[in-house]
């Protein structure tokens, strides 16, 4: 009863994901079963969006529009340093009396950044909802941000920092995004360059909040025991005091995608970690669902798995069969208005060429003659994917408060569900053709990645010259 | 004078070039702002002709939301014919989470080549006798939005799906046949033999430990029997494990009365029929196979405790790109109590309040940063990368243990803080800690629920070890009874058995087992704090 320790693989993944492997657009339950997510919008902007499931527990959420794309080379850095700042104690109450309040209500306080999205969410007893709103509304209103605080802080995100570089297949993303959008906001890393950690102050902190943190910018989202109802009061409680300084909400500029590489080579790893995109589509665009589709076509495969000879993805089972590759995870990441579309694999280096040329025969394949019994099982697949991913509180509200915040609304179960039932081989062929065929791919490469084949040789694999 | 511009044109190039070379300008750039034009724009434009996901799509039909609340479900359970158990609960939602709870595991394979478990988890969800190969069984799960997964712990195998339960029946059939009439070709073996060698290898490779380190101190707890038999598959049994093993094992460990069949999200009636349907009427393929030549019964045997030493001298692989140091690994472990034991809930607090993690663990406050381990242990040694408590409760024993991690030269400290720490549970039980961790557990009890596969589980194992479910409510006022005296008993009862010590990483600076045992039950037996923080300076500083 009381184990913790395992759970089955049943269970969505979650974590480190959240940085670039947002895929999910959401989905729910049976279509007619689920409660309705329910939306109130304050007099300053802020809105309220609960999925009230009556839960003995509760996951409540700010789901704020800013993340480390607003940042220029100058304060880049400044959006995760204030999430880090977060904890470290208010007007009102200290760092530790801070954390003790979480701790003895056995409540989970967290909190990420990532590229276009800035995160608090708490994780309660039902009954102890409205504190861990008043928590959430005095962090991002009253953070003391004292020097001595931001001057520990900084070591503390160093030394993240390396914990980042050990982690592989976020160093690869950083560089796939470093030189897919090169020169704009969103080729920049989420934590910053060292340079920008070590001098950002209290005043670009202050600043940052001030341009940012705007209640037309900010949702609160809330799943399982919340009645939203309840819920609106402590908003409006909490939060109605923020006030819009409206014109200096920053334009977004677009970002320029780049087809382009990056390798760094280093022959004493025993394994090379690749990835290789192009761009994908802003999360509103309709093309999204069946890129979506053509993701889980290409699926995900690691060798432990086994029995791969029968996976429904055809690149898995010829990975399993030749032994092409450690892992692959195909990915489908998406911004306002880009994306990334592509896929992450790890492999001996004497199996890069050939893992290399597999997966271009699969894209080619996606673009020109993907038939309906293939698409049908990947609808199939994708449904299935993004139902049992809604299960708990906290994966809910994550759900509510970025779909909020992508688009504006949270798209009912029964449209998903249509909208994924509409999509045919054919209107695979065109999003593949259209994003995919002809296009130059961005590359990133660490390890020993000298078998990897030049940019043009991969470049000169994303059309046919026949079929 | 026709020069004239030409000149004129030769200084702006000039000046062009200049600004184009001056690289603190160019980083001035406000990024693609200063982009004119967007050439992505025109190329843009959806080619799937239904309106932006921000947009609601035309023609839908209305849709009647639900509004209801979670009643608090009770478990039914039924006994069938052969002996076999089916249980399940209703719950909110039109998913379902169902599977099959089978009483089989590394701790029954002492009479067989150590690994077959293993095996079965690569083997499982393969090719039935109705299925002619995987691919027509996922694909019979995927109509109904359905996935699947096996998984293993020492005492138990758990095969489960989650799919929509309209396809419940197509589910029980998939998990009966996946049981009990798998084929288990040659060709499925030997990709299974392929998958085990490929996680050796990986587990090998991995800077991250657990996985290893648990098998190890079970090994050194239960030494050469049950629990102490190991979970991942020895490298010399890879290729001795064939067909005819395995079989033989699930002929006799798969059997009607070692199995729970449960699920969550359904009703119970049509799911009993199902079940009666595919699990009984239906036999398993092993019901006329017969196996002269190597008949063992069945391990009834109870595990022995007996603590000792396990270690391994190697060098563990860093955290790639990373400057953390080398770490060496340590787990102490002391003997528990089984679930079923009085002193169950009151051991899970006890190891809520010692709780820890990693030094530099993510997350914001509620991951148990005031817990022992933290206060007592990661934030006062600096050196020490990991103390985190854990507790293994099974049928007829427990395993409660703490592992840490530290440089190979401060193993020595890290192993004797650890155990000092653990004598001390015998100590003063602060009233705020108590109630902290009584509340932790309790929210961590909830929370864990909220997920359909975790109640299915909870269902099954506990159905399959006591017949029936206790609700979660009985659990959070037991929780909420517990009292520092019952605290004090358990760890006295812990400490006063033997130490188990598990070791891998370089090794030169482990303290030997008597030291540690005499740390762990020499405070303990005193059972007061102001003495263990004496003997804590002392020994310490000693090297």
């Amino acid at each position: 009863m009381l184990k913790v320790a395992t759970t089955l693989r049943l269970l969505p993944k979650q974590g480190n994901q959240v940085r670039f492997l947002a895929t999910a657009v959401g989905y729910k339950q049976a279509l007619v079963n689920v409660p309705p997510t329910r939306l109130t919008v304050l007099d300053n902007g802020f809105r309220v969006a609960t999925e009230d499931s009556g839960a003995p527990t509760a996951t409540v959420g700010l789901w704020i529009d800013a993340g480390s794309r607003y940042e220029t080379s100058k304060n880049n850095g400044v959006a995760h340093f204030l999430e880090h700042m977060a904890f470290k104690g208010t007007s009102k109450r200290s760092q530790t009396d801070l954390e003790l309040l979480v701790e003895n209500m056995g409540a989970h306080l967290n909190a990420y950044t990532s590229r276009e999205q800035t995160v608090f969410y708490a994780k309660c007893l039902a009954n102890d909802v409205p504190v861990a709103v008043e928590i959430l509304a005095d962090i991002i209103q009253n953070s003391s941000l004292a020097e001595p605080e931001i001057e520990r802080e900084r070591g503390v995100i160093l030394r993240e920092m390396q914990d980042v570089e050990s982690n592989l297949q976020e160093v690869v993303f950083d560089h796939l995004h470093a030189t897919a959008f090169q020169g704009t906001p969103l080729g920049q890393t989420i934590l910053g360059p060292t340079k920008n950690i070590k001098k950002i102050s209290k005043a670009d902190l202050q600043n940052y909040i001030k341009t940012h943190y705007q209640p037309a910018r900010i949702v609160l989202s809330g799943a399982g025991g919340v009645e939203h109802e309840r819920l609106v009061d402590l908003a409006n409680k909490h939060f109605s005091g923020l006030k819009n300084t409206a014109l200096d909400i920053p334009e977004l500029a677009p970002c320029r995608y780049t087809g382009s590489e990056i390798r760094v080579r280093d022959d004493s790893m025993p394994l090379a970690h690749i990835a290789i995109a192009v761009e994908g589509a802003g999360w509103t665009d309709a093309d999204n669902i069946p890129l979506m589709v053509a993701n889980t076509l290409i699926g995900a495969w690691d060798r432990s798995q086994g029995g791969g000879a029968n996976n429904a993805s055809y690149l898995a089972r010829a990975a399993s069969i030749e032994n092409l590759c450690h892992s692959f995870q195909s990915f489908n990441t998406c911004y306002k208005d880009t994306g990334l579309w592509g896929i992450y694999f790890v492999a001996e280096p004497m199996q890069i060429d050939d893992i290399v040329y597999n997966i271009q025969k699969e894209w080619m394949k996606l673009c020109t003659s993907v038939t309906e019994g293939e698409v049908d099982r990947a609808k199939n697949l994708l449904k299935t994917n993004m139902l049992l991913q809604l299960d708990g509180t906290t994966p809910v509200c994550e759900d509510i408060g970025r779909q909020m915040l992508c688009y504006n609304r949270r798209i009912p179960l029964h449209e998903l569900d249509a909208r994924i039932e509409s999509v045919t081989a054919q209107n695979v062929r065109d999003v593949c053709y259209k994003y995919l065929y002809d296009r130059c791919p961005a590359i990133a490469a660490v390890g020993p990645t000298e078998a990897l084949p030049d940019y043009t040789r991969i470049r000169a694999g994303m059309y046919w010259l026949r079929a | 004078m026709s020069h004239v511009p030409d000149v004129k044109l030769v200084f702006k190039r000039l000046l062009s070039m200049k600004s184009g070379l001056n690289i603190s300008k160019w980083r001035a750039r406000h990024f693609s702002q200063d982009v004119d034009r967007s050439p992505k724009n025109s190329q843009k434009g959806s080619v799937t002709p239904l309106p932006p996901l921000s947009e609601p799509m035309p023609h839908l039909p209305p849709v009647a939301y639900s509004t209801s609340k979670s009643e608090d479900s009770i478990t039914e359970v039924t006994v069938l014919s052969n002996g076999l158990r089916v249980a399940s609960e209703k719950k909110f939602g039109q998913f379902c989470t169902a599977g099959v709870v089978i009483d089989s595991g590394p701790r029954y394979e002492v009479a067989y080549p150590n690994g077959i478990c293993h095996f079965l988890e690569k083997l499982s969800f393969g090719a039935t006798h109705k299925f002619a190969t995987r691919d027509v069984m996922l694909r019979e799960l995927e109509k109904h939005g359905g996935i699947c997964d096996c998984q293993g712990s020492r005492d138990t195998t758990v095969y489960a799906t989650s799919a929509d339960s309209r396809g419940l029946e197509a589910v029980t059939q998939v998990l009966a046949e996946v049981t009990l009439r798998p084929q288990l070709s040659a060709e499925e073996i030997e990709s299974a033999r392929q998958a085990v060698a490929f996680e050796l290898e990986t587990l090998s490779m991995r800077p991250e430990q657990e996985t290893i380190l648990m098998d190890m101190i079970h090994s050194a707890a239960y030494k050469g029997n049950t629990l102490g038999l190991p979970k991942i598959c020895p490298k010399e049994n890879v290729h001795k494990i064939d067909r005819g093993i395995i079989l033989n094992y699930l002929k006799n460990h798969y059997t009607p009365d070692r199995m729970v069949v449960a699920a969550v999200g359904v009703e119970h009636g049509p799911f009993v029929e199902y079940v009666q349907k595919y699990f009984v009427d239906m036999k398993p393929t092993w019901h006329t196979d017969h196996f002269e030549k190597f008949q063992p019964k069945v391990d009834k045997s109870i595990a022995q405790y007996t603590g000792g030493l396990e270690q391994e001298e190697c060098e563990i692989p860093l955290y790639p790109g990373s400057d953390l140091p080398e770490l060496s690994h340590v787990v102490i472990g002391l003997e528990s109590c089984s679930h079923g034991d009085p002193d169950f809930v009151a051991t899970c607090v006890l190891n809520m309040m010692m709780g820890g993690g990693g030094s530099f663990s993510a997350g914001g406050p509620g991951k148990g940063m005031y817990t022992r381990l933290y206060t007592n242990v990661l934030n006062r040694y600096h050196w020490m990368f990991n103390a985190t408590a854990y507790n293994h409760a099974y049928g007829d024993t427990g395993l409660f243990c703490v592992h840490s991690a530290s440089p190979p030269n401060r193993i020595y400290d890290t192993t004797l803080v650890i155990a000092r720490e653990l004598a001390n549970m015998a100590g003063k039980v602060g009233d705020i800690e108590l109630r902290r961790a009584k509340t932790q557990l309790q929210s961590m009890l909830l929370m864990n629920l909220e997920a359909r596969p975790v109640v299915f589980e909870d269902v099954g194992r506990q159905v399959l070890a006591t017949g029936k479910r206790k609700p979660p409510s009985f659990f959070i006022n037991e929780i909420e009874k517990i009292t520092a005296e019952d605290i004090n008993r358990v760890a006295q009862r812990m400490l006063s058995g033997r130490a188990a010590v598990a070791a891998r990483g370089r090794l030169a600076h482990l303290p030997a087992l008597q030291e540690v045992q005499a740390a762990v039950a020499g405070a303990g037996a005193r059972g007061d704090g102001a003495s263990t923080n004496h003997g804590r300076k002392i020994n310490l500083f000693r090297n």
